[in-house]
């Protein structure tokens, strides 16, 4: 019976994604292939080669991993809101045997599955529609980022979705938090801009590591133990306090 | 053993008591009530019983098992009809059911079996597959009734089953329960005193966290036999019969709707005073009123609206 919970409630997300799943797709390679043409293709003539690569090549890897981990938080924080506090569902899955562990980790699978499904799709749209093109044995090392990116990610929004009772304030959460931390971490530009002072600081900040780690790992084909390993840390510290924000919240 | 088995109960929010000290055992094939106002505890009650919420002291057992330590065990036996309908409108009618039998570890063919028996069951089997929001409030409730009955419940708690219901619907309802009365305990809370009176072979009057009254329907109305409760209803001059009646110090109580009133009196013994002073000339009706649950339910928690 161990997580069999947890797989019907992904089970049921995933059936809930396949029936809009073409919708959801266009929905979200829309955004990040605007980025993608506005500063790629739109300031081309503005921006030299970036860290020896075209700057198209260079932010196309962030743009990804952008969408996967934003989807991934995205789909735990507003499904977790939805479900806890409009359609009252976790309350009707807390009637059954299943546990809370159950009920928080179906929903932290699906909201990684989720990113990591709509990274895949910005990834194909840019390749099919753009000449960028990458190594496909460097995939293996970049996927790792984006497994533990969305696994971050999805517990941030489980987190949220789990204490935020009002809508506005996830809002808000992803105004000044979340878009704040990913513009900042490298997604447009190298972590070689900022101040020599800053820099290390600004590397072990655990988005750092996943934009910077997974573009040496897409582009580079180099595997950063070291921000593999900030990395592995915030996924595993965020699972175990998202459990425990969740366990702690169904007891009140 | 008993069903359901309460000591004790208590549960507090801040410095709010809204179980105290709660003692209650209900039989085994019992179709039992908890009748309250708004805030009487009713629902804190079947949360604690359900499991969604601890109780700050006393204990609590559903066939035996408590519900703090063995949580899982009673989940395995209970079928819950929350206050709201809380259906998961992504799937459909036959998916929700679906998803119940996959949270309560059914197999794949029992559970195929056992949903298209209960979509018949509750009549909606011609829209299963249809999504919960197309559906009427009616509908929406019976596929809950459905739903927590999906894995052969032995204890079904009902929070308020057919508010917002139209007749039909909550009739609809009672047969569903009416009918798995042999083969399981009902718990069910409600604001409806004609529903406690049809269903129930138990009621439990509660207000603020407390049991005021426990009995059948028959026993908590014959309480009120002593009452002496009368209508009079007066073809002309009710205002001079107001007053007239509002004089009388045997008069308990007086209601007036239009030229109708309702009052109680002190004794039998008062009647005939009372008719000797009034007369019988403007009389166009009076009666003897039997008590409902619904005087019962009043004279215990008040007059008073809740919030």
């Amino acid at each position: 019976m161990m997580l069999t919970g947890a797989f019907s409630i992904w089970k049921r997300d995933m059936l809930v994604l396949r029936r809009s799943l073409f919708s959801e797709l266009v929905a979200v390679v829309a955004s990040p292939l605007t980025f993608y043409l506005a500063f790629g293709f739109g300031l081309r003539g503005y921006i030299a080669d970036v860290e020896g690569v075209p700057y198209t090549v260079f932010m196309a890897p962030g743009l990804i991993t952008m969408t996967a981990v934003t989807a991934a938080f995205d789909e735990s924080a507003w499904s977790m809101w939805f479900h806890r506090k409009v359609q009252r569902t976790i309350e009707a899955y807390r009637v059954t045997p299943i546990t809370v562990y159950d009920i928080v980790i179906g929903k932290i699978i699906s909201g990684f599955t989720q990113g990591a499904l709509k990274g895949v799709a910005v990834a194909a749209a840019i390749f099919l529609l753009t000449g960028v093109r990458f190594n496909p044995a460097h995939l293996a090392g970049y996927l790792s980022f984006i497994v533990l990116g969305s696994m971050v990610f999805s517990c941030a929004g489980t987190v949220c979705g789990t204490l935020l009772d009002k809508p506005e304030t996830i809002g808000k959460v992803q105004a000044v938090v979340i878009m704040p931390l990913i513009f900042l971490s490298g997604v447009f530009f190298p972590v070689s801009s900022y101040p020599e002072a800053l820099r290390s600081a600004v590397m072990v900040i655990p988005t750092t590591a996943l934009f910077e780690g997974s573009r040496r790992a897409l582009l580079a084909g180099a595997l950063d133990g070291g921000l593999i390993a900030i990395l592995a840390a915030t996924a595993l510290v965020a699972f175990a306090a998202t459990v425990a924000i969740f366990n702690r919240k169904m007891a009140e | 053993m008993a069903a359901l088995s309460l000591h004790g109960l208590t549960k507090r929010y801040g410095s709010l008591t809204a179980v105290d000290s709660f003692s209650l055992e209900v039989a085994r094939g019992t179709i039992f009530a908890l009748l309250g106002p708004n805030g009487a505890g009713k629902t804190t009650i079947i949360r604690i019983l359900t499991t969604l919420l601890r109780p700050d002291a006393g204990t609590a057992h559903v066939e035996g098992f408590d519900v703090r330590q063995q949580g899982q065990e009673v989940r395995r036996l209970i079928g819950v009809v929350p206050q709201d309908n809380n259906l998961d409108r992504y799937l459909t009618a036959r998916e929700n059911l679906v998803m119940q039998a996959r949270l309560h570890g059914m197999g794949q063919a029992e559970t195929g079996r056992r949903v298209d028996e209960l979509l018949e069951l509750v009549g909606l089997s011609g829209r299963r597959n249809d999504f919960p929001d197309t559906f009427s409030g009616g509908m929406q409730r019976r596929l809950v009734v459905a739903r927590a009955l999906v894995h052969r419940p032995r204890v079904l708690f009902l929070d308020e089953p057919t508010t917002g219901l139209d007749p039909q619907s909550r009739r609809a309802v009672w047969e569903y329960i009416e009918s798995l009365k042999d083969s399981m305990t009902i718990f069910l809370t409600t604001h409806y005193m004609d529903e406690a009176d049809t269903l129930c072979d138990r009621i439990v009057i509660m207000d603020h966290g407390k049991a005021l009254v426990d009995g059948s329907a028959a026993q908590l109305k014959e309480r009120m036999a002593h009452a002496h409760r009368y209508e009079l209803q007066f073809r002309a001059n009710a205002d001079r019969y107001e007053a007239i009646l509002a004089g009388f110090s045997f008069v308990r109580s007086l209601q007036r709707t239009g030229d109708l009133f309702r009052l109680s009196l002190a004794g039998e013994e008062y009647l005939k005073p009372l008719m000797d002073a009034i007369g019988t000339d403007d009389i166009r009706k009076v009666c003897l009123r039997e008590p409902t649950l619904e005087d019962v339910f009043i004279e215990l928690t008040g007059r008073e609206v809740r919030e």
